[in-house]
Formats: structure tokens, C-alpha cells, sequence
């Protein structure tokens, strides 16, 4: 029994780590193309991401968002269900707690934390159920309907922050600044990780024992295994597929309420830089496992907070970053030559 | 005030036309492209610097088209050899090429987000500048460009191609009948590599047209969606060619006259949400169609 599991953890973990690899080899090649040293780089960017506690404070709040993203993400592959709209639900979720934290009065002190959370998961959950309903009673692809959904979520909000809740003193394309009793609060000053990590892990590991204890979870594991057997135990496929969507978009809502309340103090039209598709990537490569996914999560955190600074360190353009992560994803859903070789083998 | 819309629609219809077209054929052959976008923008960028370092418009174009073509290839292979989910993929690829690019202008040209380059030789036009005192018509005629032309020789050749080629119903089957191509012994992998390659030498074309139409430089949102759009045209035209390209024109058509629309009150950002919501709107109407012949 201990032995299988170690199996598997050990396959997971070469799950994780071989695409990250891969991509960090190939961006090693593009390194010396352009004549930099790569094992340099690469130190440089683990020093600046790990090397004191100020930095990895850096780190885990870059990766805190993709936390919520993640899960979100997870929750609905591991269901079979392929749902790309993390992205818009976490705009949505964002924009619909900033209003509450700036909108109501500021005399409701702390209480406005919990009523902007939840207002972020209620508005998440909407968005995402749209499409889950849409899947679950017309088989409508959702992949392609929650695609469309992350471009007028984009717009929507986009034209919210442009028009009606435009701030009156603080230009274009942003709300007004929150009321101050609204931020969550900062765990390490002057660091800029905050509460939102915390509630970040919570939701990870709900989402472990959500997937293993509750019969809600179970079945979720079970439609996206093999459908038509979930059927025939008399589990009701499109009331799992409904469901999953909900819990997925009110996590990444969730994920924008702490983004709006610990990090940026208000929306803007740049809000998310792609957290929903970052957190996909994380979620494939965790495999939809918490442990994976939060390794992943600070990976993804680390190259984030480092890639700002090897821009000012070295001739290295940030874009780097992005070479990785688009390389990441790509190889996360490969099935790479080794795994493959080895299954061979045993036939 | 027409004529002047009707030109502008043209021109603005066909780098979503090409790439629509070039998805059209790939989601025939059986794959979803979502990485229509990324060989947009470097078929864009390649032409800007092949067109600066020739001044032959019609080498950018071909290297934007032989660039869009590589990235589609390598694409597919990951599909195809390496089993990669077609979707995640096509979203990594819009990532990487995104990153790419930024990478090369601020390696190789010291900017970021915008590239000018001198002597950029802009896209030329088919008929003569007379043709503009035709009424109604003449302004557009007279903005027609080869890549124009090409787009819409496209669009009146692929039903052909599609239904009376060996290679256009080979990829057909690939597409809609695997079990089919599989009895045929087609080789169900190099075909989708081909439309693949197709969809991506497609998108290059649209780029170089954006980039060389008439502001000849590169901006990173110079491709500003246009892969998803014209992923949305063609899912609305439900893969056909006449039907997509219509799609596609109405979506030129909204660009052209989305200026207008913002002076009488409208939005920009709820109009730039109108092709999306349209997806939605088919999608959900096809397969409530499509459930309820089911049920029939």
C-alpha cells in the first residue's frame, strides 16, 4: 500500500517537474542564442525568487492568485468538464467585490471583507453556472462558450470601469480605491502578501478533502473517469457538470476578491494579466493535485516576481517569462517521450 | 459617407477572412486552432522586417505566409505525435509567440510593444486609382489589395476544394468520419499537420495584411483578437465558406463602423463584445436545434 503510493507520488512529481524542465531547457537554448549564460540566469532567478524571506514573500504573493485559479480549473477538468472561463469568473468575482468594498458605506468596518467576498463568489458562481447549464441541458461545448465568456467578461467589466463606476479622481480605466477597512490585511509588511495566501491554501486543501470525503467530490472524480459508468451508479452526470462549473467559478471569484481586497485596492482594466490561463497551466501540471498544484502555483509565482527583476539585473527582456509559461503549457499536455517508452517496455 | 464605409469594411474584413479561412479548412480536418492569434502577430511582425529589408511587399507577404506555415506545422505536432490537448495547446502557443515576440523586439531592436522600421513597402493596389469614380462601388474597388483579392479567390474556391478534391475530401473524412479515413488507410496525423500548416500560412497572410495595409509598422495589439473572431466567424458559419466569409464581412462591416457608432453613444467596449456574444447565441441556438432533432 505505502509502496503504491509512492509510486504514484513519484509519478506525479515527474509529472510536474519534467515539463517545467523541458520548457526551462528550451528557454536555457534560447539563453545562449542571444549569448547569455543560462546557468547564470537561472540562478539569478532563483536567488531573486527564494534567496531571503523578503523575496519569497514576493513569490508567494504573486502566487497567491493563481491559488484560486488553479483549483478552479481543476475542480472542473477532474470532472471531465473543460471549462477555459476561469478567467472571466475571476474578473467578475474581482469587480463585483471591489463595488461592495467601495461602494457600501465605510462605517460597516470589517464586515465589508466578508459581505465582498461574497458577493465574488456569488458573482463567479453565476457566470460559470451559465455555461454548466448550458452543457448540462443543450450540450452546449463549453469550451467554446466559456472562451466567448472570458472576452465579454473583458468587455463587460471593461466598459463598467470605463463608464459607470469610473473613478471620478483617478483618470480612466479604474474604480475607485476601496474603503481602507476593506484590505486584507498584509501578513509581512512591507511585502505585499496578504491574507488573500491564506484563504488561498484554505481553499486548496477544502478542495483535497472535498475531492476524497464528500459524495459531491467523489462523483465529480467519478463522471470525469468514465462517464457513462457514473450514469449507470445512478450519478447524475449534468447535475455534477452544473455543479462543478458553480464551485469553479465562485473559487476564481473568490481568487478576484483577493486580488481586489489585499493586492491592487481597486479594479482596473489590467487587472488580471492572465491569471485564468496561468492557473490552467498550473493545474495540469499538478495534475489536479493540491500538493502539485501549489508547488506549481510558486513556480509559476516565482518566475513572475523574479522576471521583473532579471529585466533590471541583466540584458534579459521579461518576455522570458512568457516564453516559459506559453512552453509550460504546451509540454504540461504532451505526452512527453519518456512516460511512453517506459509503457512500451511493459507490453 | 457609403462609399467611404463600404471601402473600409473590405479592407478591414480581410485579415479576419483569411485566418477564418485558414481555420475553416484546419476544424474540417478535425482540429479546434486556438492558436490562430499568435501566427497572426508573427506573420505581422515578419512582414514589417522582410518588407523594411527588401521593400518587396510581396516577399513580406510570402514570408509571413512560410512563418505562419512553420508555427502551424510545429503546432500540429504536438496534437498529433505528441497527443497534446488541442485546446491547452492553442492557448500555450498564443502565450509562447506572444512572449516570443516580445523577446525578439527588446533583444534584437531595443523597443518594446512597437517596432518602426524605415522604408516599409506598404501593400499596393490591384486596379487603377480611376476606378474610384465609380459611383457607390469605386472606393472600394480602388482600396482592393492582392491579399484582398486572394482572400475572397479563397473563399469562391474552397467549396470546390472541400468537395470535388481528393484532398479536400480526404481531409473531410479525417474530420468528420475518422472510422472512414481509417478504412481508406489515410494517414488521419500528416493531413492534419497539412491543414494545420494551411490554417497557419492563412494567419500570416492576415498578419502581413494588417501590418503592410496602411500604417506599415508592428504593434503587439496589432492582431487585437482577430484569431478569436475569426474563430467565432467560423463556428457561426458553421464551417462553410460563403456563409463564414459573410460572417466575417459583417465583422469587417462592425470595425469599419465602429468609430461611428462610439460618436453616436455607443460604447467601444460593448461593441467590440458583439462578435462573441454572436458565438454564443449560434452555439446555443445549433444545439438546441440539434437536441431537440434528437428527441424528434
Amino acid at each position: 500500500m505505502a509502496d503504491i503510493r509512492f509510486a504514484a507520488m513519484l509519478a506525479s512529481l515527474r509529472a510536474l517537474l519534467v515539463p517545467f524542465a523541458v520548457a526551462l531547457i528550451l528557454a536555457g537554448i534560447v539563453l545562449i542564442v542571444i549569448g547569455e549564460n543560462p546557468l547564470a540566469i537561472f540562478g539569478l532567478l532563483a536567488e531573486e525568487s527564494f534567496g531571503s524571506a523578503r523575496r519569497i514573500a514576493s513569490t508567494l504573493s504573486s502566487a497567491t492568485p493563481l491559488l484560486f485559479t488553479a483549483v478552479a480549473t481543476a475542480i472542473c477538468f477532474r470532472a471531465g468538464v473543460f471549462n477555459v472561463g476561469v478567467e472571466g469568473a475571476f474578473l467578475v468575482g474581482g469587480l463585483a467585490a471591489v463595488f461592495v468594498a467601495f461602494a457600501l458605506p465605510a462605517g460597516l468596518g470589517i464586515t465589508l471583507i466578508p459581505l465582498a467576498l461574497v458577493a465574488a463568489m456569488a458573482a463567479g458562481a453565476i457566470w460559470l453556472w451559465f455555461p454548466g447549464w448550458l452543457l448540462a441541458r443543450f450540450e452546449v461545448d463549453e469550451v467554446v462558450s466559456t472562451l466567448m465568456l472570458n472576452f465579454i467578461a473583458a468587455a463587460i467589466t471593461g466598459y463598467l470601469v470605463n463608464g459607470p463606476l469610473l473613478s471620478a479622481s483617478a483618470g480612466n480605466n479604474m474604480t475607485p480605491a476601496i474603503h481602507d477597512a476593506a484590505h486584507l490585511p498584509r501578513l509581512m509588511p512591507p511585502s505585499t502578501l496578504h491574507a488573500g495566501f491564506l484563504i488561498g491554501i484554505a481553499v486548496m486543501v477544502l478542495y483535497g478533502l472535498w475531492c476524497r470525503y464528500t459524495p459531491a467530490g467523489v462523483e465529480g472524480g467519478l463522471v470525469g473517469l468514465n462517464r457513462r459508468f457514473a450514469r449507470a451508479m445512478g450519478i447524475s452526470v449534468s447535475g455534477t457538470m452544473i455543479t462543478v462549473m458553480c464551485l469553479s467559478g465562485a473559487i476564481a471569484g473568490l481568487g478576484g476578491a483577493s486580488h481586489g481586497l489585499g493586492q491592487l485596492f481597486r479594479f482596473s482594466d489590467a487587472f488580471s494579466p492572465g491569471y485564468g490561463f496561468t492557473g490552467m497551466a498550473v493545474a495540469l501540471l499538478g495534475r489536479n493535485h493540491p500538493v502539485g498544484m501549489i508547488v506549481g502555483a510558486v513556480l509559476f509565482g516565482a518566475l513572475a516576481s523574479a522576471g521583473t527583476t532579471i529585466q533590471l539585473f541583466s540584458s534579459v527582456p521579461l518576455d522570458l517569462v512568457d516564453i516559459i509559461q506559453g512552453l509550460v503549457m504546451i509540454f504540461a499536455v504532451m505526452e512527453l517521450a519518456l512516460p511512453r517508452l517506459r509503457r512500451r517496455r511493459h507490453a | 459617407m457609403l462609399e467611404q464605409i463600404l471601402a473600409a469594411s473590405i479592407v478591414l474584413t480581410t485579415p479576419i477572412l483569411l485566418a477564418a479561412m485558414g481555420g475553416l479548412v484546419n476544424r474540417q480536418s478535425g482540429i479546434v486552432n486556438i492558436g490562430l492569434e499568435a501566427k497572426i502577430l508573427a506573420g505581422a511582425l515578419v512582414a514589417v522586417i522582410v518588407s523594411s529589408a527588401t521593400g518587396s511587399w510581396l516577399l513580406a507577404s510570402l514570408a509571413a505566409l512560410a512563418v505562419g506555415a512553420v508555427i502551424g506545422w510545429l503546432f500540429a505536432l504536438t496534437i498529433t505525435r505528441g497527443n497534446a490537448n488541442m485546446i491547452v495547446a492553442g492557448l500555450g502557443l498564443n502565450v509562447l509567440v506572444a512572449g516570443a515576440i516580445g523577446f525578439i523586439l527588446s533583444w534584437q531592436y531595443g523597443t518594446s510593444g512597437t517596432l518602426r522600421l524605415p522604408d516599409v513597402a506598404l501593400l499596393p493596389h490591384v486596379l487603377p486609382a480611376a476606378v474610384a469614380e465609380i459611383p457607390v462601388l469605386g472606393r472600394m474597388l480602388a482600396a482592393l489589395d492582392p491579399l484582398t483579392v486572394l482572400a475572397w479567390a479563397s473563399v469562391a474556391a474552397l467549396p470546390f476544394v472541400l468537395a470535388d478534391t481528393r484532398f479536400g475530401l480526404r481531409l473531410r473524412a479525417t474530420g468528420n468520419a475518422p472510422q472512414v479515413a481509417r478504412a481508406l488507410g489515410l494517414d488521419a496525423r500528416r493531413i492534419q499537420e497539412a491543414t494545420t500548416a494551411i490554417a497557419g500560412g492563412f494567419s500570416g497572410l492576415a498578419g502581413a495584411h494588417l501590418a503592410l495595409t496602411s500604417i506599415g509598422l508592428f504593434n503587439e495589439g496589432l492582431s487585437g483578437g482577430r484569431g478569436f473572431i475569426a474563430l467565432a466567424a467560423f463556428y457561426f458559419g458553421r464551417d462553410r465558406p460563403w456563409p463564414t466569409a459573410m460572417v466575417c464581412l459583417m465583422f469587417g462591416f462592425l470595425d469599419a463602423t465602429q468609430i461611428r457608432l462610439q460618436t453616436a453613444g455607443l460604447p467601444p467596449k460593448l461593441i467590440g463584445m458583439i462578435p462573441y456574444a454572436m458565438v454564443l447565441a449560434a452555439l446555443i441556438l445549433a444545439s438546441v436545434r440539434n437536441k431537440k432533432r434528437k428527441a424528434a
